[in-house]
């Protein structure tokens, strides 16, 4: 499916983009920043306008946040449990609940487009934790316009090297993912050892 | 005091799994970024034949003339695979068709390397 959804992009250009990041941004794993990276290289190549494809992508990823937060906040946990079945994911909602209360806004902002597969996830917890619908969408904004440009702007920049760009990425987003869990665990650490020593 | 005990032990265990995770990826990223350049891009049933001729450097006429195809418009944006249905003929095999021309392109016989 992948393949077909990336030859559209390639045929349809900034329509296709909208609709697919949209149906990504409610949960369905989708290889959006591949196809931020190809659109990049289309707007390099003279296929695509430059404002049209950052506009589409931004716009898309926002309205399908935007619908995975209002899920979460209407729907509740039985329904985002549903969900969670449907795709075949299995995060812990109450874990990704504590943490979208925890980091905010910036956290918010992160999902987006630097840890953007934990992205659905905090925003059908940030409905169901009951996060001020005004600020989720100030940050959501924020996160996917940055995500939009960025990748875009990779992928034009590196428009010949599309598919060695997009594996450089997938390395770098585990390595820093990894490095944040070191942080997070390490600190936890900290805090017990020191509670023990108390003790 | 066991169970103290036993939480330290995963907390270590899983922030050194972590601390190990960081440097293979970051290892592996870096080995690719230094390689960036002189990696050859592959071919995907996905991509239009003007994109493949833009990641090699081609102008796209000379990979449509290789797999006879008469470009539909001015940019014919059909991908790889809609070509091959439409010529009733294995992707695998068109994409084959385009790496031998790219290929050609590149060391052209009897003259200098691209």
């Amino acid at each position: 499916m992948n393949d077909q959804l990336l030859a559209a992009v390639s045929q349809y250009g900034a329509p296709a983009l909208f609709g697919i990041v949209a149906i990504a941004a409610i949960g369905v794993p989708l290889p959006i920043t591949l196809l931020l990276i190809i659109a990049g290289s289309m707007v390099s190549q003279g296929a695509m306008n430059l404002w049209w494809t950052v506009g589409a992508a931004g716009a898309g990823s926002i309205l399908g946040d935007q619908a995975g937060y209002a899920i979460g906040r209407w729907g509740g946990p039985a329904v985002v449990t549903k969900l969670s079945h449907l795709f075949g994911k299995r995060a812990s909602l109450p874990a990704v609940e504590a943490k979208a209360k925890a980091w905010g806004g910036p956290g918010i902002y992160i999902t987006r487009w630097l840890l953007s597969p934990l992205g659905p996830w905090v925003n059908l917890a940030s409905g169901t934790a009951g996060y001020p619908w005004h600020r989720f969408l100030f940050w959501d904004a924020l996160g996917e316009i940055t995500g939009a440009a960025v990748y875009i702007g990779l992928g034009r920049f590196f428009s010949d090297r599309v598919m060695s760009l997009y594996a450089v990425l997938g390395d770098l987003t585990w390595a820093i993912a990894a490095l944040l869990a070191a942080i997070i665990l390490g600190w936890q650490l900290l805090v017990h050892l020191r509670r023990a020593g108390v003790r | 005091m066991g169970q103290t005990w036993r939480r330290t032990l995963a907390f270590g265990l899983a922030f050194v799994l972590a601390i190990a995770g960081t440097f293979v990826f970051a290892y592996r990223a870096g080995r690719r970024a230094r390689h960036f350049r002189a990696e050859n891009e592959p071919i995907r049933a996905w991509m239009t034949v003007p994109f493949i001729a833009h990641a090699h450097h081609l102008p796209a006429a000379v990979l449509f003339q290789a797999i006879g195809v008469d470009p539909q418009k001015p940019r014919d944006r059909r991908s790889v695979r809609h070509i091959a249905h439409d010529l009733n003929r294995p992707v695998p095999e068109l994409i084959a068709q385009l790496q031998r021309a790219i290929d050609a392109a590149a060391h052209p016989p009897g003259g200098q390397p691209r």
